[in-house]
């Protein structure tokens, strides 16, 4: 009897031990890539004397804004395990459609907004029930949804940039509101919506389950088929929204636009601790992980480094991401 | 069970469609495709039949290089021209090559898809002794051809640059930003730039990167380069998208007027910057010339007479002055 | 250096993440022969056995391999040695042929183009299928053999390697007793030739007719060794469990009400065939077959994931038509699976979630979650099923197999279902967390549940059940009332002996 008591105590010391364990590795996978910001950050201000001023900082969101909607709408992809390759390509069709629809003197400025939101959701909807229905790898469905997007942008616009412009349609990655760029604006809005989206509702509830163990969802009753769709035709309509910022802060549409986006979009989610095996991914994260990207794009040309370190330093640091992540979630087994 | 197959088909079938709209659609509303058959019996009646392998329909660009080859085909008698489209696929454009040297045509024109594959089907057609003329892409081995005809990247470069320190009056600060890193015309465009910068000691190079080809990454390079605070007097571009997105940047911060922007290409939206003068440097690159020039070493060739091994068709600098002619040119 | 033992590993220890696998565990075993080595599930004998064949690493401790120190880069490396192991969980390569199979990565073949030498390699086989009496064609696709018949693949395949010591796991739990019967030659000729086995089994009756030696592991830790003659029945059971079965389990006084659910000649290709059962208020159902006798399958089936091809099922009388887990939900059934982490967890998210998701619905206050009353419910859960975590907010991945599995419960619990299925709900858990849950199936029951309950633990079927269904490949053998079950009832039927009229 006396070896079942130890025993006992034994598992109980076991279950009290881990816990603390267990809340320091959260607290370091939680608040280690905003660290690695911080770090970053105080690395560039020491480095360029303009670095750490309002209006370059500013600057850096600005330009992350684009590429960090289209990451958000991609960590809810990558949360249900899947990938999202054709974001920069549907851009591209939702920059050139609405770039010809924007034009002085024609139609009022909702139409093209409408139009290229739902042609972005379209393309997500059409991704994600091939994906669930015809159960196509992610991959696949979506390195096709890419090529496919990327021609019928070039077929749309004969190849060529649509320029000219109406002036409110600029306003919308131009304008500003009590100094604050309108992109970051829409890009804060588009973090809450999905923040709470994802952790305050069923919908996100389950997003998260399908994430963690499809198998398990599908016995607890979740229609995965359906979260699915939800799921890519939101990260769609988000790359729609990233084109149309896109188009009106370069005043053109253009079919080669947002070429590559989905891999900065990707990288983001991934340095922001979003995990390629599914179930694990926050929208902070996300956005962190679009700043650490911006503050190396800018910090790096503020420095003038070469282009050829810039890329070799930047994915060193998607790597060393995607290490600290395998290493957090290895631990497992 | 069998409704869910059913719309796996629905969607599978418009998926297809969806992609063989987006990729191949064009072909049919080209009238020059058709003409491929035409040639099957060349020179039969005493003509000189020239094959034209074309990479890809499609591009704005190479279209003026080929409106130069019909301008010049319609001034000859007695030549006839086949036009093939490879659609950017290098195997394609080496089964059409061979398909020219089958129908033993006179000469062939061949504007290569990549620049890995083109020897092989220059090697085609000198095997079976028929002039081949490669046009606009250049690479090594080159000389192996009948002749090339073409511009040089590096002298698109030097003249971009001449003309800006003309206009810097050989002083002051530049910044270069790069297309796609390690492309060729990258990579001569800028050493082109950069001869000239070691020309005149009073220029400096104070800033370099990369945008990529890409308007809106042109634009983030410099929006970030203005919050350095570097004095910047010329922004020298690899091509006229980045120079557009450097020129939006400048213009957000009210920094346009005191910088000289330069690009190259002289794309429509670019000659609408050089005629608001908002960008005051473009170069042309002569399509219709290169075309012309290309048909008719060809045509020299298929009658036996010598031809030169390289052609260079040159460059055309323009600026605010002369803008008004390329505008006509795109119309 | 010669020793008596080929194997001696001391002191082993080996950690995951919230749990202690292995606790200075020791196991020693002499040259030429058996030695069974018995636990519970969960009592640490596979990871005992991945170190010993090069799969993990210890964290501490010493293994010696006939007297030399043992350092294992991987599994390749203990085959190297002479250490081959037959896996309780066949993996054979099916399009392959079984000569393929047994030689794969290691084909006969020529030097120079490393091609294989197909005729040497059917050779090869066929001269050890003569060796060890195993009537099975080499050229033979491995998913044309029955569960049996792969299972003597997998034990040709091992002594094919020559193995100075081989690891049998459960090796007896899918074949019938004319080939354990063999299965037993083969080992005693085995043994004869100076190899050691390490026999892993949960059949008391083996110990004594083929093993000479037995060490017990218990919640990871190094219970005895004791020669396999003298020790009695209950002396293993009091050795492994640690206190006496009875005390454990023993279901209370039954109060049992009309029926729920009927099944009626549920069947689907290849899997199961012809079952038919009922089920009724407060009533705990027992099913007890061996590996592959379809239990979970027809699990499955009713849960609606994978629905049966033909049969039907009644609800309260009433045919309900089940094609997905969703319309087994809305009809009140619940489905604990058998793999915990495959099927059932959702290892990345928190206790809270784990026990939410089912029932997310009823927790929507407008477009967002009433956060307050999904904790409430979940905190009441914690409490009435004593579960131990930190907090709800604690990931479920550090929790250990016992509070996973209560939170699973309490998953199925917050939808207050009337029909239970469970699949080894015990499997994988400590002892203490076992009693527990016995107990609280037990309190399920009484409270009106109808239970049907999946075990490949006998004791644990005949001390839960008020009756007992038995399955044999597929088919329903018979059922037993509570009175007259016992272990050598059901094996006899579970091994496909006789059936008795249900």
């Amino acid at each position: 009897m006396s070896s079942e008591t130890t025993t006992v105590k034994k598992q109980e010391r076991i279950a009290n031990n881990s816990p603390l364990k267990v809340k320091s590795l959260a607290f370091l996978s939680r608040y280690g890539m905003l660290l690695i910001l911080i770090a970053l950050v105080i690395l560039m201000s020491i480095l360029s004397p303009t670095f750490f001023t309002a209006s370059n900082l500013l600057n850096i969101v600005k330009q992350m804004s684009v590429v960090g909607i289209v990451a958000i709408g991609v960590t809810l992809v990558i949360i249900t395990t899947g990938i999202d390759l054709s974001s920069g390509s549907v851009i591209a069709l939702v920059s050139v459609v609405v770039a010809s629809l924007a034009q002085p003197g024609g139609m009022p400025l909702f139409v093209p907004i409408i139009v290229g939101l739902g042609l972005g959701l379209l393309t997500g909807v059409i991704n994600g029930t091939i994906i669930s229905k015809g159960k196509i790898a992610p991959f696949i469905v979506t390195l096709g949804m890419m090529t496919a997007a990327r021609g019928a942008a070039l077929l749309y616009s004969g190849g060529r940039p649509i320029g000219n412009l109406s002036e409110p349609f600029k306003f919308i990655g131009q304008g500003q509101i009590f100094g604050i760029p309108f992109p970051i604006l829409l890009f804060a809005f588009v973090g809450v919506i999905t923040y709470l989206l994802l952790n305050k509702t069923k919908f996100g509830k389950r997003v998260y389950a399908i994430g963690g163990n499809e198998q398990a969802a599908m016995i607890a009753g979740i229609h995965i088929d359906r979260v699915k769709i939800c799921i890519y035709g939101y990260a769609g309509l988000l790359s729609a929204l990233a084109g149309i910022i896109l188009t009106s802060r370069i005043a053109s549409g253009q079919p080669t636009a947002g070429n590559m986006y989905e891999l900065d979009a990707i990288a983001a989610a991934v340095i922001g601790g979003t995990s390629l095996s599914g179930g694990i991914g926050t929208i902070g994260g996300t956005i962190i992980g679009a700043l650490v990207i911006g503050v190396m794009n800018n910090g790096l040309d503020l420095l003038n480094v070469s282009s050829y370190w810039q890329q070799i330093l930047k994915g060193a640091i998607i790597t060393a991401a995607v290490y600290l992540d395998s290493r957090k979630h290895n631990r497992r087994s | 069970m069998q409704r869910q197959k059913n719309w796996f088909w629905l969607i599978g079938v418009l998926v297809v469609a969806l992609v063989s709209a987006a990729c191949g659609g064009q072909q049919a509303a080209q009238p020059t495709a058709a003409s491929e058959q035409q040639g099957s019996n060349a020179a039969a009646d005493g003509k000189l039949v020239i094959g034209v392998a074309h990479p890809d329909f499609d591009d704005k660009w190479l279209s003026y290089l080929q409106d130069g080859m019909e301008q010049y085909a319609a001034t000859q008698k007695d030549v006839e021209v086949i036009y093939v489209d490879a659609m950017n696929d290098a195997s394609k454009q080496l089964s059409q090559v061979e398909n020219f040297v089958l129908q033993k045509v006179n000469a062939i024109v061949l504007i290569p898809v990549d620049t890995v594959s083109a020897p092989e089907m220059v090697e085609k057609a000198k095997a079976a002794n028929i002039p081949i003329i490669v046009v606009n892409r250049q690479y090594d081995g080159v000389e192996n051809a009948t002749a090339y005809v073409g511009s040089e990247s590096i002298k698109a470069g030097l003249m971009q640059m001449e003309e800006v320190s003309k206009m810097l009056n050989g002083k002051g600060n530049v910044a270069l930003i790069n297309g796609q890193m390690g492309q060729e015309a990258q990579i001569k465009r800028t050493e082109g730039n950069k001869q000239v910068i070691g020309q005149n000691p009073g220029i400096q190079i104070v800033l370099e990167g990369t945008g990529e080809w890409d308007r809106a990454k042109g634009m983030t390079l410099m929006e970030n380069w203005l919050q350095s605070g570097q004095k910047i007097d010329a922004v020298v571009s690899n091509n006229d998208e980045m120079a557009i997105g450097a020129i939006m940047a400048l213009e957000a911060v009210g920094k346009l007027e005191q910088t000289i922007v330069a690009g190259i290409d002289a794309t429509p939206d670019a000659l609408e910057y050089v005629k608001s003068g908002k960008l005051q440097v473009t170069v042309f690159q002569n399509a219709r010339g290169q075309g012309e020039s290309g048909l008719a070493t060809a045509i020299k060739a298929a009658r036996g007479e010598t031809v030169e091994k390289f052609t260079w068709v040159p460059y055309e600098l323009v600026t605010k002055d002369n803008v008004d002619e390329y505008i006509q040119k795109w119309q | 250096m010669s020793s008596e033992f080929i194997l001696e590993m001391e002191q082993i220890t080996k950690e995951f993440p919230g749990v202690k696998a292995l606790d200075q565990v020791q196991l020693k075993v002499r040259k030429g022969t058996v030695h069974a080595l018995m636990g519970e599930n969960g009592a640490g004998k596979s990871t005992l056995m991945k170190i010993l064949i090069g799969m993990y690493s210890p964290d501490r401790g010493r293994i010696l391999f006939d007297g030399e120190e043992l350092k294992l880069g991987g599994v390749k490396d203990a085959l190297d040695k002479g250490i081959s192991m037959i896996h309780q969980e066949l993996s054979p390569i099916p399009n392959m042929t079984v000569a393929e199979n047994i030689f794969l990565g290691r084909e006969p073949s020529f030097r120079l183009t490393g091609w294989v030498k197909a005729r040497e390699l059917t050779d090869q086989t066929r001269r050890l299928f003569e060796r060890l009496e195993i009537e099975i064609d080499p050229h033979a696709r491995m998913s044309e053999l029955s569960i049996a018949n792969t299972q003597m693949v997998e034990i040709a395949k091992a002594i094919s390697y020559n193995a100075k010591l081989i690891v049998m796991d459960e090796p007896t739990s899918a074949i019938t007793e004319k080939e354990v019967f063999h299965l037993f030659r083969i080992i005693r000729s085995l043994k004869q030739e100076g190899v050691s086995i390490i026999y892993i089994t949960h059949k008391m009756d083996e110990l004594a007719e083929i093993t000479d030696e037995l060490t017990v592991l218990r919640d990871g830790k190094y219970i005895g060794t004791r020669p396999s003659l003298n020790t009695t029945r209950e002396q293993l059971i009091e050795m492994m469990v640690g206190r006496e079965v009875q005390q454990i389990f023993r279901k209370p006084p039954a109060q049992i009400g009309e029926t729920i659910m009927s099944v009626r000649q549920l069947a689907r290709r290849g899997k199961y065939e012809q079952v038919s059962f009922e089920l009724k208020k407060g009533e705990i159902l027992g099913v007890a077959g061996l590996m592959g006798s379809g239990r979970t399958e027809v699990l499955e089936g009713i849960f609606g994931v994978n629905p049966p091809d033909t049969g039907e099922i009644f609800i309260h009388g009433q045919k309900a038509l089940i094609r997905s887990p969703r319309d087994a939900i809305a009809h009140r059934i619940g489905l604990l699976t058998e793999d915990r982490k495959q099927t059932g967890l959702f290892l990345p998210l928190s206790v809270e979630d784990n026990m939410t998701i089912l029932n997310i619905d009823q927790y929507a206050k407008g477009v967002f979650l009433d956060e307050k009353k999904m904790e409430q419910a979940c905190r009441q859960q914690n409490e009435q099923l004593a579960i131990k975590t930190p907090g709800l907010k604690q990931i479920i991945k550090y929790l250990s197999g016992g509070n996973q599995q209560k939170v699973l419960i309490a998953r199925w619990l917050l939808h207050d279902p009337e029909i239970l299925l469970l699949d080894e709900p015990t499997r994988g858990i400590d002892v203490g967390a076992k009693a527990e849950i016995y107990q609280l199936i037990f309190e399920l029951a009484k409270k009106g549940k109808a239970i049907v309950l999946v075990s490949s633990e006998l004791p644990e079927i005949l001390g839960l059940s008020d009756r007992i269904m038995v399955m044999h490949e597929g088919r329903k053998m018979g059922e037993l009332s509570r009175e007259e079950a016992t272990q050598e009832k059901i094996m006899q039927l579970a091994t496909g002996g006789l059936t008795t009229s249900a």
